[in-house]
Protein backbone atom coordinates (compact mmCIF):
# COMPACT_ATOMS: atom_id res chain seq x y z
CA UNK A 1 0.00 0.00 0.00
CA UNK A 2 2.88 2.66 0.24
CA UNK A 3 4.48 2.94 -2.26
CA UNK A 4 8.01 1.71 -3.00
CA UNK A 5 10.28 3.91 -4.56
CA UNK A 6 9.51 6.59 -1.37
CA UNK A 7 11.55 7.15 1.69
CA UNK A 8 9.33 7.13 4.76
CA UNK A 9 10.26 9.71 7.87
CA UNK A 10 8.78 8.45 11.28
CA UNK A 11 6.56 12.09 11.78
CA UNK A 12 4.42 9.98 9.08
CA UNK A 13 6.01 12.03 5.97
CA UNK A 14 6.95 10.91 2.31
CA UNK A 15 9.67 12.18 0.15
CA UNK A 16 9.96 11.26 -3.58
CA UNK A 17 13.17 12.20 -5.16
CA UNK A 18 13.54 12.67 -9.12
CA UNK A 19 17.44 14.32 -9.37
CA UNK A 20 17.83 17.02 -7.47
CA UNK A 21 13.99 17.81 -6.51
CA UNK A 22 12.27 16.07 -3.54
CA UNK A 23 8.42 16.34 -3.42
CA UNK A 24 7.03 15.91 0.11
CA UNK A 25 3.80 14.70 1.46
CA UNK A 26 1.99 12.88 4.48
CA UNK A 27 1.50 8.98 4.62
CA UNK A 28 -2.05 7.39 3.97
CA UNK A 29 -1.60 5.89 7.64
CA UNK A 30 -1.37 9.93 8.57
CA UNK A 31 -4.53 10.65 6.61
CA UNK A 32 -6.18 7.87 7.53
CA UNK A 33 -5.56 8.90 11.66
CA UNK A 34 -6.14 12.56 10.57
CA UNK A 35 -9.58 12.17 9.37
CA UNK A 36 -11.09 14.81 7.19
CA UNK A 37 -8.39 17.13 6.37
CA UNK A 38 -10.09 21.08 6.55
CA UNK A 39 -6.93 22.84 5.84
CA UNK A 40 -3.43 23.16 5.31
CA UNK A 41 -1.25 25.60 5.96
CA UNK A 42 1.10 25.49 3.19
CA UNK A 43 5.20 27.01 3.69
CA UNK A 44 6.23 29.95 1.33
CA UNK A 45 8.24 29.00 -1.87
CA UNK A 46 11.57 29.88 -1.09
CA UNK A 47 11.93 29.70 1.85
CA UNK A 48 14.61 26.96 3.92
CA UNK A 49 13.62 24.21 5.79
CA UNK A 50 15.83 21.90 7.71
CA UNK A 51 15.02 18.12 7.81
CA UNK A 52 12.80 16.86 10.60
CA UNK A 53 11.55 20.49 11.48
CA UNK A 54 8.38 21.84 10.86
CA UNK A 55 7.30 22.60 7.04
CA UNK A 56 3.43 23.39 7.54
CA UNK A 57 0.14 22.81 9.37
CA UNK A 58 -2.58 20.10 9.04
CA UNK A 59 -5.78 20.61 10.42
CA UNK A 60 -8.39 17.84 10.48
CA UNK A 61 -12.00 17.63 11.83
CA UNK A 62 -9.93 15.77 14.64
CA UNK A 63 -6.69 17.37 15.13
CA UNK A 64 -4.09 20.33 14.16
CA UNK A 65 -0.27 18.47 13.70
CA UNK A 66 2.85 19.93 11.96
CA UNK A 67 4.04 18.47 9.06
CA UNK A 68 7.93 17.71 9.08
CA UNK A 69 10.39 18.15 6.59
CA UNK A 70 11.88 14.59 5.91
CA UNK A 71 14.94 16.72 4.12
CA UNK A 72 16.68 20.47 4.14
CA UNK A 73 16.50 22.18 1.40
CA UNK A 74 14.84 25.31 -0.67
CA UNK A 75 11.34 25.30 -1.15
CA UNK A 76 10.75 25.79 -4.99
CA UNK A 77 7.29 24.53 -5.15
CA UNK A 78 3.89 24.19 -3.03
CA UNK A 79 1.09 22.53 -3.91
CA UNK A 80 -1.69 25.24 -4.32
CA UNK A 81 -4.55 23.11 -5.18
CA UNK A 82 -4.47 22.69 -1.11
CA UNK A 83 -5.41 26.16 -0.55
CA UNK A 84 -8.92 25.88 -1.70
CA UNK A 85 -9.28 21.60 -1.68
CA UNK A 86 -7.44 19.96 1.40
CA UNK A 87 -9.28 16.89 1.18
CA UNK A 88 -7.11 15.53 -1.83
CA UNK A 89 -4.67 15.09 0.57
CA UNK A 90 -7.28 11.77 1.73
CA UNK A 91 -8.46 10.62 -1.28
CA UNK A 92 -4.53 10.66 -2.90
CA UNK A 93 -1.65 10.91 -0.10
CA UNK A 94 0.78 10.19 -2.34
CA UNK A 95 -0.47 11.91 -5.73
CA UNK A 96 -2.71 14.95 -5.93
CA UNK A 97 -1.91 15.34 -2.17
CA UNK A 98 1.87 16.01 -2.34
CA UNK A 99 2.72 19.21 -0.18
CA UNK A 100 5.69 20.79 -1.27
CA UNK A 101 8.52 20.59 -3.23
CA UNK A 102 12.41 21.40 -3.11
CA UNK A 103 16.03 21.59 -3.79
CA UNK A 104 17.03 18.99 -1.70
CA UNK A 105 20.83 19.75 -0.38
CA UNK A 106 22.30 16.61 1.24
CA UNK A 107 21.00 13.13 -0.85
CA UNK A 108 22.59 11.29 2.22
CA UNK A 109 19.51 12.32 4.72
CA UNK A 110 17.48 9.92 2.79
CA UNK A 111 19.23 7.17 4.48
CA UNK A 112 17.95 8.30 7.89
CA UNK A 113 14.49 7.35 6.33
CA UNK A 114 12.84 3.98 5.80
CA UNK A 115 11.92 2.43 2.94
CA UNK A 116 8.31 1.20 2.78
CA UNK A 117 8.75 -2.25 4.43
CA UNK A 118 10.39 -0.44 7.37
CA UNK A 119 7.75 2.15 7.71
CA UNK A 120 4.98 -0.26 7.53
CA UNK A 121 6.54 -2.55 10.14
CA UNK A 122 7.12 1.31 12.52
CA UNK A 123 3.39 1.76 11.66
CA UNK A 124 2.29 -1.58 13.18
CA UNK A 125 4.20 -0.98 16.71
CA UNK A 126 3.19 2.08 16.79
CA UNK A 127 -0.02 0.95 16.60
CA UNK A 128 0.50 -1.75 19.35
CA UNK B 1 -30.07 64.52 45.52
CA UNK B 2 -29.65 66.57 42.44
CA UNK B 3 -27.16 64.29 39.70
CA UNK B 4 -26.25 65.42 36.81
CA UNK B 5 -24.39 63.35 34.28
CA UNK B 6 -21.26 63.81 31.89
CA UNK B 7 -22.12 61.33 28.91
CA UNK B 8 -24.81 58.69 28.31
CA UNK B 9 -22.60 56.05 27.35
CA UNK B 10 -22.94 52.37 28.91
CA UNK B 11 -21.51 53.59 32.02
CA UNK B 12 -23.87 57.49 32.04
CA UNK B 13 -26.94 55.98 30.82
CA UNK B 14 -26.93 52.72 33.41
CA UNK B 15 -26.05 55.26 36.36
CA UNK B 16 -28.66 57.44 35.53
CA UNK B 17 -31.14 55.21 35.84
CA UNK B 18 -29.92 53.65 38.59
CA UNK B 19 -29.64 56.56 40.07
CA UNK B 20 -33.31 57.48 39.48
CA UNK B 21 -34.58 54.10 40.58
CA UNK B 22 -33.17 55.19 43.81
CA UNK B 23 -34.94 58.49 43.85
CA UNK B 24 -32.60 60.80 42.30
CA UNK B 25 -33.57 63.83 39.87
CA UNK B 26 -31.12 62.88 37.09
CA UNK B 27 -29.69 65.16 34.28
CA UNK B 28 -27.83 63.52 31.74
CA UNK B 29 -25.59 66.15 29.17
CA UNK B 30 -24.48 64.21 26.12
CA UNK B 31 -23.61 65.74 23.11
CA UNK B 32 -23.66 62.96 20.59
CA UNK B 33 -26.15 60.10 21.11
CA UNK B 34 -27.24 58.36 24.15
CA UNK B 35 -25.34 54.76 24.01
CA UNK B 36 -22.45 56.61 23.94
CA UNK B 37 -19.15 54.82 21.66
CA UNK B 38 -20.82 51.45 22.51
CA UNK B 39 -24.19 51.46 20.77
CA UNK B 40 -23.16 54.03 18.07
CA UNK B 41 -19.83 53.51 16.91
CA UNK B 42 -18.91 50.30 19.21
CA UNK B 43 -19.93 46.98 20.23
CA UNK B 44 -23.30 46.85 18.52
CA UNK B 45 -22.88 48.09 15.53
CA UNK B 46 -19.86 46.30 14.71
CA UNK B 47 -21.96 43.43 15.41
CA UNK B 48 -24.82 44.08 13.58
CA UNK B 49 -21.96 44.50 10.96
CA UNK B 50 -20.39 41.24 11.78
CA UNK B 51 -23.40 38.98 11.45
CA UNK B 52 -24.13 39.52 7.98
CA UNK B 53 -20.34 39.23 7.07
CA UNK B 54 -20.70 35.63 8.78
CA UNK B 55 -23.73 34.74 7.35
CA UNK B 56 -21.89 35.98 4.09
CA UNK B 57 -18.78 33.41 4.67
CA UNK B 58 -21.53 30.80 6.21
CA UNK B 59 -23.74 30.93 3.23
CA UNK B 60 -20.43 30.44 0.77
CA UNK B 61 -19.95 27.04 2.36
CA UNK B 62 -23.64 25.81 2.19
CA UNK B 63 -22.54 22.77 0.04
CA UNK B 64 -21.06 21.69 3.40
CA UNK B 65 -24.08 21.49 4.49
CA UNK B 66 -26.17 19.50 1.95
CA UNK B 67 -28.23 23.07 0.72
CA UNK B 68 -27.56 23.42 -2.69
CA UNK B 69 -27.50 27.33 -4.17
CA UNK B 70 -28.53 28.26 -7.76
CA UNK B 71 -27.89 31.85 -8.02
CA UNK B 72 -25.13 33.45 -7.01
CA UNK B 73 -24.33 35.45 -3.52
CA UNK B 74 -23.65 39.32 -3.40
CA UNK B 75 -23.66 41.53 -0.09
CA UNK B 76 -25.39 44.58 -0.95
CA UNK B 77 -23.27 47.23 1.51
CA UNK B 78 -25.88 50.19 1.57
CA UNK B 79 -28.25 47.01 3.11
CA UNK B 80 -26.07 46.18 5.10
CA UNK B 81 -25.28 49.77 6.59
CA UNK B 82 -29.13 50.25 6.79
CA UNK B 83 -29.55 47.02 8.94
CA UNK B 84 -26.67 48.02 11.04
CA UNK B 85 -28.24 51.68 11.57
CA UNK B 86 -31.56 50.00 12.62
CA UNK B 87 -29.81 47.94 14.81
CA UNK B 88 -28.09 50.99 16.31
CA UNK B 89 -31.75 53.37 16.27
CA UNK B 90 -34.16 50.31 17.99
CA UNK B 91 -31.44 50.32 20.93
CA UNK B 92 -30.88 53.85 21.19
CA UNK B 93 -34.83 54.57 21.17
CA UNK B 94 -35.11 51.73 23.81
CA UNK B 95 -32.71 54.31 26.16
CA UNK B 96 -34.75 57.30 25.35
CA UNK B 97 -37.61 55.86 26.65
CA UNK B 98 -36.22 54.46 29.93
CA UNK B 99 -35.18 58.07 30.34
CA UNK B 100 -38.48 59.22 29.49
CA UNK B 101 -39.94 56.64 32.10
CA UNK B 102 -37.51 56.98 34.75
CA UNK B 103 -37.93 60.89 34.49
CA UNK B 104 -34.11 61.44 33.66
CA UNK B 105 -33.87 64.85 31.97
CA UNK B 106 -31.53 64.63 28.23
CA UNK B 107 -29.55 67.86 27.43
CA UNK B 108 -28.51 67.45 24.51
CA UNK B 109 -25.57 69.47 23.93
CA UNK B 110 -21.63 69.78 25.44
CA UNK B 111 -20.82 70.11 29.35
CA UNK B 112 -17.89 71.64 30.99
CA UNK B 113 -17.33 71.36 34.70
CA UNK B 114 -17.31 75.00 36.42
CA UNK B 115 -17.43 74.16 39.84
CA UNK B 116 -18.11 70.95 41.88
CA UNK B 117 -21.88 72.00 41.77
CA UNK B 118 -22.00 73.79 38.58
CA UNK B 119 -22.18 72.35 35.07
CA UNK B 120 -22.38 74.62 31.64
CA UNK B 121 -24.39 73.21 28.84
CA UNK B 122 -23.45 74.27 25.57
CA UNK B 123 -26.57 73.21 23.43
CA UNK B 124 -26.49 72.03 19.94
CA UNK B 125 -27.97 75.65 18.99
CA UNK B 126 -25.32 77.13 20.53
CA UNK B 127 -27.34 78.07 23.75
CA UNK B 128 -25.80 77.78 27.13
CA UNK B 129 -27.57 76.54 30.19
CA UNK B 130 -26.28 76.34 33.61
CA UNK B 131 -26.86 73.12 35.59
CA UNK B 132 -26.44 73.08 39.42
CA UNK B 133 -25.93 69.41 40.72
CA UNK B 134 -25.20 67.89 44.35
CA UNK B 135 -23.76 65.59 42.79
CA UNK B 136 -21.41 65.22 39.19
CA UNK B 137 -20.76 61.75 37.21
CA UNK B 138 -17.99 62.30 34.75
CA UNK B 139 -18.66 59.03 32.36
CA UNK B 140 -17.35 60.84 29.25
CA UNK B 141 -15.50 58.18 27.88
CA UNK B 142 -12.82 57.58 25.33
CA UNK B 143 -12.13 57.91 21.51
CA UNK B 144 -9.64 56.22 18.77
CA UNK B 145 -6.02 56.86 19.56
CA UNK B 146 -4.10 58.59 16.95
CA UNK B 147 -0.47 57.88 15.87
CA UNK B 148 1.72 60.63 14.94
CA UNK B 149 2.84 58.78 11.27
CA UNK B 150 -0.78 57.84 10.42
CA UNK B 151 -3.29 61.04 10.74
CA UNK B 152 -6.94 60.56 10.77
CA UNK B 153 -8.57 62.15 7.26
CA UNK B 154 -12.08 60.39 7.59
CA UNK B 155 -10.95 58.98 3.95
CA UNK B 156 -7.98 57.18 3.33
CA UNK B 157 -6.55 57.01 6.85
CA UNK B 158 -9.33 55.74 8.94
CA UNK B 159 -10.64 54.62 12.52
CA UNK B 160 -13.24 52.52 13.80
CA UNK B 161 -15.39 55.05 13.50
CA UNK B 162 -15.32 55.50 9.74
CA UNK B 163 -14.82 51.51 9.38
CA UNK B 164 -17.90 50.68 10.77
CA UNK B 165 -19.76 53.11 8.41
CA UNK B 166 -17.88 52.52 5.06
CA UNK B 167 -18.79 54.27 1.66
CA UNK B 168 -17.90 51.60 -0.46
CA UNK B 169 -15.87 47.99 0.34
CA UNK B 170 -12.31 49.05 0.07
CA UNK B 171 -10.35 46.58 -2.56
CA UNK B 172 -7.44 46.50 0.26
CA UNK B 173 -6.84 47.82 3.43
CA UNK B 174 -3.82 48.01 5.83
CA UNK B 175 -5.38 47.33 9.44
CA UNK B 176 -2.77 48.92 11.79
CA UNK B 177 -2.84 47.54 15.79
CA UNK B 178 -3.81 43.77 15.62
CA UNK B 179 -5.52 44.21 19.45
CA UNK B 180 -9.41 42.94 19.61
CA UNK B 181 -10.63 46.08 17.15
CA UNK B 182 -8.36 45.79 13.90
CA UNK B 183 -8.55 41.78 13.99
CA UNK B 184 -12.57 41.93 14.16
CA UNK B 185 -12.58 44.52 11.10
CA UNK B 186 -10.30 42.30 9.34
CA UNK B 187 -12.54 39.52 9.90
CA UNK B 188 -15.31 41.67 8.93
CA UNK B 189 -14.08 42.78 5.84
CA UNK B 190 -11.84 39.91 4.50
CA UNK B 191 -15.25 38.73 4.60
CA UNK B 192 -16.74 41.45 2.64
CA UNK B 193 -13.97 40.50 -0.03
CA UNK B 194 -11.08 42.76 1.37
CA UNK B 195 -7.64 41.87 0.88
CA UNK B 196 -6.06 42.76 4.06
CA UNK B 197 -3.12 43.27 5.65
CA UNK B 198 -2.11 43.86 9.28
CA UNK B 199 1.10 44.90 10.97
CA UNK B 200 1.34 44.53 15.18
CA UNK B 201 4.07 46.00 16.50
CA UNK B 202 4.18 43.88 19.41
CA UNK B 203 5.33 40.21 18.87
CA UNK B 204 1.96 38.38 17.97
CA UNK B 205 -1.50 39.42 17.10
CA UNK B 206 -3.63 39.83 19.80
CA UNK B 207 -0.98 40.62 22.41
CA UNK B 208 -2.84 40.46 25.54
CA UNK B 209 -4.48 37.10 24.76
CA UNK B 210 -3.13 33.66 25.82
CA UNK B 211 -0.16 33.08 23.25
CA UNK B 212 -2.60 29.54 22.34
CA UNK B 213 -5.15 31.81 21.66
CA UNK B 214 -2.91 34.28 19.29
CA UNK B 215 -1.19 30.85 17.52
CA UNK B 216 -4.64 29.67 16.62
CA UNK B 217 -6.08 32.73 15.95
CA UNK B 218 -2.79 33.43 13.18
CA UNK B 219 -3.46 30.15 11.65
CA UNK B 220 -7.66 31.07 11.32
CA UNK B 221 -6.02 34.66 9.68
CA UNK B 222 -4.03 32.68 7.41
CA UNK B 223 -7.22 30.48 6.26
CA UNK B 224 -8.92 33.82 5.65
CA UNK B 225 -5.58 34.94 3.48
CA UNK B 226 -4.85 37.93 5.82
CA UNK B 227 -1.56 38.49 6.06
CA UNK B 228 -0.55 39.54 9.53
CA UNK B 229 3.23 41.37 9.98
CA UNK B 230 4.06 41.06 13.76
CA UNK B 231 6.94 42.75 15.38
CA UNK B 232 7.35 45.72 13.06
CA UNK B 233 6.29 48.76 12.75
CA UNK B 234 4.72 51.15 10.20
CA UNK B 235 7.46 53.71 9.66
CA UNK B 236 6.63 55.87 6.26
CA UNK B 237 3.12 56.42 4.81
CA UNK B 238 2.62 58.03 1.45
CA UNK B 239 -0.41 59.33 -0.15
CA UNK B 240 -0.20 58.27 -3.98
CA UNK B 241 -3.21 58.29 -6.60
CA UNK B 242 -2.39 54.80 -6.37
CA UNK B 243 -3.69 54.23 -2.73
CA UNK B 244 -1.40 54.54 0.43
CA UNK B 245 1.72 53.53 0.33
CA UNK B 246 3.29 51.94 3.39
CA UNK B 247 6.66 51.17 4.54
CA UNK B 248 7.29 48.74 7.40
CA UNK B 249 10.40 48.46 9.52
CA UNK B 250 10.98 45.26 8.06
CA UNK B 251 11.78 46.74 4.52
CA UNK B 252 8.39 45.79 3.29
CA UNK B 253 5.88 48.37 1.14
CA UNK B 254 2.64 47.52 1.52
CA UNK B 255 -0.37 49.56 -1.02
CA UNK B 256 -3.24 49.48 0.02
CA UNK B 257 -6.85 51.68 -0.58
CA UNK B 258 -7.69 52.91 2.77
CA UNK B 259 -5.25 52.22 6.11
CA UNK B 260 -7.72 51.46 9.42
CA UNK B 261 -5.63 52.72 12.40
CA UNK B 262 -6.59 51.01 15.67
CA UNK B 263 -3.53 51.31 18.01
CA UNK B 264 -6.14 51.77 21.08
CA UNK B 265 -8.10 54.27 23.03
CA UNK B 266 -7.46 57.97 23.86
CA UNK B 267 -9.21 59.16 26.97
CA UNK B 268 -11.95 61.68 26.63
CA UNK B 269 -10.95 63.77 29.82
CA UNK B 270 -9.73 67.01 28.46
CA UNK B 271 -11.95 69.79 27.50
CA UNK B 272 -14.49 69.64 30.27
CA UNK B 273 -12.74 71.01 33.08
CA UNK B 274 -11.22 69.09 34.89
CA UNK B 275 -8.24 70.41 35.27
CA UNK B 276 -9.47 74.02 36.63
CA UNK B 277 -11.27 71.70 39.27
CA UNK B 278 -8.37 70.09 39.96
CA UNK B 279 -9.60 66.40 39.61
CA UNK B 280 -6.32 64.42 39.21
CA UNK B 281 -5.43 62.55 36.34
CA UNK B 282 -2.76 60.10 35.58
CA UNK B 283 -0.25 61.15 33.14
CA UNK B 284 -2.21 59.15 30.44
CA UNK B 285 -5.36 61.25 31.44
CA UNK B 286 -7.02 58.87 33.12
CA UNK B 287 -9.60 60.28 35.80
CA UNK B 288 -8.10 59.06 39.14
CA UNK B 289 -10.68 57.45 41.40
CA UNK B 290 -11.02 54.75 44.50
CA UNK B 291 -13.19 51.67 44.82
CA UNK B 292 -16.15 54.18 45.24
CA UNK B 293 -16.14 55.27 41.74
CA UNK B 294 -14.78 58.76 43.95
CA UNK B 295 -12.69 61.49 42.69
CA UNK B 296 -10.37 63.47 44.85
CA UNK B 297 -12.87 66.23 44.47
CA UNK B 298 -15.91 65.73 47.30
CA UNK B 299 -19.30 64.88 44.98
CA UNK B 300 -17.30 64.42 41.59
CA UNK B 301 -17.20 60.72 40.67
CA UNK B 302 -16.01 59.13 37.57
CA UNK B 303 -17.33 56.26 35.72
CA UNK B 304 -15.88 54.16 32.27
CA UNK B 305 -13.06 54.46 29.95
CA UNK B 306 -12.34 58.09 31.22
CA UNK B 307 -11.21 56.04 34.34
CA UNK B 308 -8.96 53.85 32.90
CA UNK B 309 -8.37 50.09 33.97
CA UNK B 310 -10.91 47.78 31.49
CA UNK B 311 -12.07 50.16 28.75
CA UNK B 312 -15.30 47.65 28.60
CA UNK B 313 -19.31 48.92 28.56
CA UNK B 314 -19.97 46.35 30.85
CA UNK B 315 -17.11 47.26 33.39
CA UNK B 316 -18.51 50.88 32.54
CA UNK B 317 -22.50 49.91 33.38
CA UNK B 318 -20.81 48.47 36.32
CA UNK B 319 -18.76 51.25 37.48
CA UNK B 320 -21.85 53.26 37.21
CA UNK B 321 -24.11 51.81 39.26
CA UNK B 322 -21.72 51.67 42.43
CA UNK B 323 -21.17 55.18 41.67
CA UNK B 324 -25.18 55.66 41.92
CA UNK B 325 -25.80 53.52 44.61
CA UNK B 326 -23.01 55.03 47.00
CA UNK B 327 -24.56 58.98 45.75
CA UNK B 328 -27.60 58.09 47.23
CA UNK B 329 -26.02 57.02 50.26
CA UNK B 330 -24.53 53.67 49.90
CA UNK B 331 -20.80 52.32 50.75
CA UNK B 332 -20.27 50.43 47.58
CA UNK B 333 -17.23 48.94 46.38
CA UNK B 334 -15.97 47.62 42.97
CA UNK B 335 -14.84 43.63 42.40
CA UNK B 336 -12.47 43.95 39.68
CA UNK B 337 -11.92 39.97 40.49
CA UNK B 338 -14.03 38.61 37.56
CA UNK B 339 -13.98 40.88 34.69
CA UNK B 340 -15.01 38.66 31.28
CA UNK B 341 -14.44 40.27 28.02
CA UNK B 342 -14.77 39.00 24.43
CA UNK B 343 -13.72 39.79 21.34
CA UNK B 344 -15.73 38.78 18.33
CA UNK B 345 -13.52 37.43 15.70
CA UNK B 346 -14.44 34.56 13.81
CA UNK B 347 -14.17 32.55 15.55
CA UNK B 348 -15.38 34.22 18.67
CA UNK B 349 -12.93 34.67 21.64
CA UNK B 350 -13.07 35.18 25.20
CA UNK B 351 -11.39 35.40 28.41
CA UNK B 352 -12.00 35.92 32.31
CA UNK B 353 -9.63 36.16 35.11
CA UNK B 354 -6.04 35.17 35.42
CA UNK B 355 -4.00 33.94 32.53
CA UNK B 356 -1.73 30.52 32.67
CA UNK B 357 1.45 32.91 33.06
CA UNK B 358 0.15 35.27 34.87
CA UNK B 359 -0.74 33.06 37.72
CA UNK B 360 2.33 31.47 37.13
CA UNK B 361 4.51 35.13 37.83
CA UNK B 362 2.20 35.45 41.01
CA UNK B 363 4.01 32.22 42.32
CA UNK B 364 0.89 30.36 42.44
CA UNK B 365 0.87 26.91 40.99
CA UNK B 366 -0.69 26.26 38.20
CA UNK B 367 -2.98 23.78 36.87
CA UNK B 368 -4.53 23.72 33.59
CA UNK B 369 -7.44 21.91 31.20
CA UNK B 370 -8.00 22.00 28.06
CA UNK B 371 -10.24 20.91 25.45
CA UNK B 372 -10.62 21.45 22.01
CA UNK B 373 -14.60 21.81 20.25
CA UNK B 374 -13.44 19.27 17.88
CA UNK B 375 -13.77 16.94 20.56
CA UNK B 376 -17.39 17.31 20.78
CA UNK B 377 -20.37 15.99 18.55
CA UNK B 378 -22.29 19.50 18.93
CA UNK B 379 -19.00 21.22 17.21
CA UNK B 380 -19.15 18.80 14.43
CA UNK B 381 -23.12 19.02 14.18
CA UNK B 382 -22.60 23.18 13.51
CA UNK B 383 -19.85 22.56 11.44
CA UNK B 384 -17.14 24.61 13.87
CA UNK B 385 -14.67 22.71 15.36
CA UNK B 386 -11.80 25.15 15.41
CA UNK B 387 -10.70 26.52 19.19
CA UNK B 388 -10.65 25.40 22.67
CA UNK B 389 -11.45 25.62 25.93
CA UNK B 390 -8.24 26.52 28.62
CA UNK B 391 -8.83 26.96 32.01
CA UNK B 392 -6.17 27.94 34.64
CA UNK B 393 -7.03 26.62 38.12
CA UNK B 394 -4.69 26.47 41.46
CA UNK B 395 -3.05 23.42 41.76
CA UNK B 396 -3.06 23.57 45.62
CA UNK B 397 -6.59 24.43 46.22
CA UNK B 398 -8.62 23.48 43.06
CA UNK B 399 -9.77 27.23 42.59
CA UNK B 400 -10.83 28.53 39.22
CA UNK B 401 -8.37 31.82 38.01
CA UNK B 402 -9.02 32.06 34.74
CA UNK B 403 -10.67 30.42 31.98
CA UNK B 404 -10.06 31.36 27.87
CA UNK B 405 -11.89 30.45 24.97
CA UNK B 406 -11.25 30.92 21.21
CA UNK B 407 -14.19 28.91 19.34
CA UNK B 408 -18.01 28.93 18.56
CA UNK B 409 -20.15 31.35 21.23
CA UNK B 410 -17.41 31.78 23.25
CA UNK B 411 -18.94 34.98 24.15
CA UNK B 412 -21.14 33.38 25.80
CA UNK B 413 -19.91 30.67 27.01
CA UNK B 414 -17.41 32.52 29.45
CA UNK B 415 -20.23 33.22 32.07
CA UNK B 416 -20.02 30.10 33.26
CA UNK B 417 -16.76 30.05 34.18
CA UNK B 418 -17.01 34.00 35.00
CA UNK B 419 -20.04 32.93 38.07
CA UNK B 420 -17.51 30.18 39.09
CA UNK B 421 -14.79 32.62 39.60
CA UNK B 422 -16.80 34.94 41.14
CA UNK B 423 -17.86 32.42 43.27
CA UNK B 424 -14.80 30.92 44.18
CA UNK B 425 -15.41 27.61 42.88
CA UNK B 426 -13.14 24.93 42.40
CA UNK B 427 -12.45 23.19 39.51
CA UNK B 428 -13.89 20.02 39.94
CA UNK B 429 -17.51 22.04 40.70
CA UNK B 430 -17.02 22.72 37.28
CA UNK B 431 -16.54 18.87 36.32
CA UNK B 432 -18.86 17.66 38.32
CA UNK B 433 -21.60 19.67 37.42
CA UNK B 434 -24.04 17.67 34.71
CA UNK B 435 -23.58 19.26 31.43
CA UNK B 436 -26.75 18.88 28.98
CA UNK B 437 -25.64 16.98 25.87
CA UNK B 438 -25.05 17.92 22.98
CA UNK B 439 -23.63 21.13 23.99
CA UNK B 440 -20.75 23.28 23.66
CA UNK B 441 -20.52 23.91 27.21
CA UNK B 442 -19.47 20.76 27.59
CA UNK B 443 -16.30 22.15 26.57
CA UNK B 444 -15.64 23.67 29.93
CA UNK B 445 -16.73 20.71 31.91
CA UNK B 446 -14.16 18.52 29.64
CA UNK B 447 -11.93 20.86 30.34
CA UNK B 448 -11.97 21.04 33.81
CA UNK B 449 -12.32 17.13 33.83
CA UNK B 450 -8.87 17.29 31.94
CA UNK B 451 -7.15 19.70 34.59
CA UNK B 452 -7.39 16.60 36.42
CA UNK B 453 -6.57 14.42 33.56
CA UNK B 454 -10.27 12.74 33.67
CA UNK B 455 -11.32 14.03 30.22
CA UNK B 456 -13.83 11.36 28.49
CA UNK B 457 -13.32 12.76 24.97
CA UNK B 458 -10.00 13.73 24.81
CA UNK B 459 -7.02 11.66 23.72
CA UNK B 460 -5.04 10.74 26.62
CA UNK B 461 -1.95 12.35 27.71
CA UNK B 462 1.62 11.02 27.45
CA UNK B 463 3.81 9.61 30.45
Amino acid sequence: MNPDDLRYHREHTWVRVTGKKATIGITDYAQDALGEIVYVDLPEVDIHVEANSEVGEIESTKATSSIISPVSGRIVEVNEELTETPEIINEDPYGKGWIASLDIEDITELDDLMDSSEYEKYIEEEAK
Amino acid sequence: MKLAILGAGPGGYVAAIKAAQLGAQVTVIEDTEVGGTCLNRGCIPTKSFLTSSELLAKTRELDNYGIELRGEIVPNLSKILERNKKVVATQVKGIRSLFKNWGITLKEGRGELISPSEIKVTLKDGSEEKIEPDRIIIATGSRPARIPTLPFDGGKIISSDEAIEPTEIPKSLLIVGAGAIGCEFACIYASLGTDITMVEMLPRVLPLEDPEISELFTRELKKKKIKAYTGVKVEKVDIRSDGIHAVLSNATEIVADKVLVSVGRALNSDGIGVEALGIIKSPRGEIIINEKMETNIPCIYAIGDVVGGFLFAHVASAEGKIAAKNIMGGNEKIDYGAIPYAVFTSPEIASVGLREQQATEKGIKVRTGYLQFRALGKAHAMGETTGFVKLVADATSDRLLGAHIIGPHASDLIHEATLALKAGLRIKDIAETIHSHPSLSEGLMEAAEDAHSEAIHAIRRQG
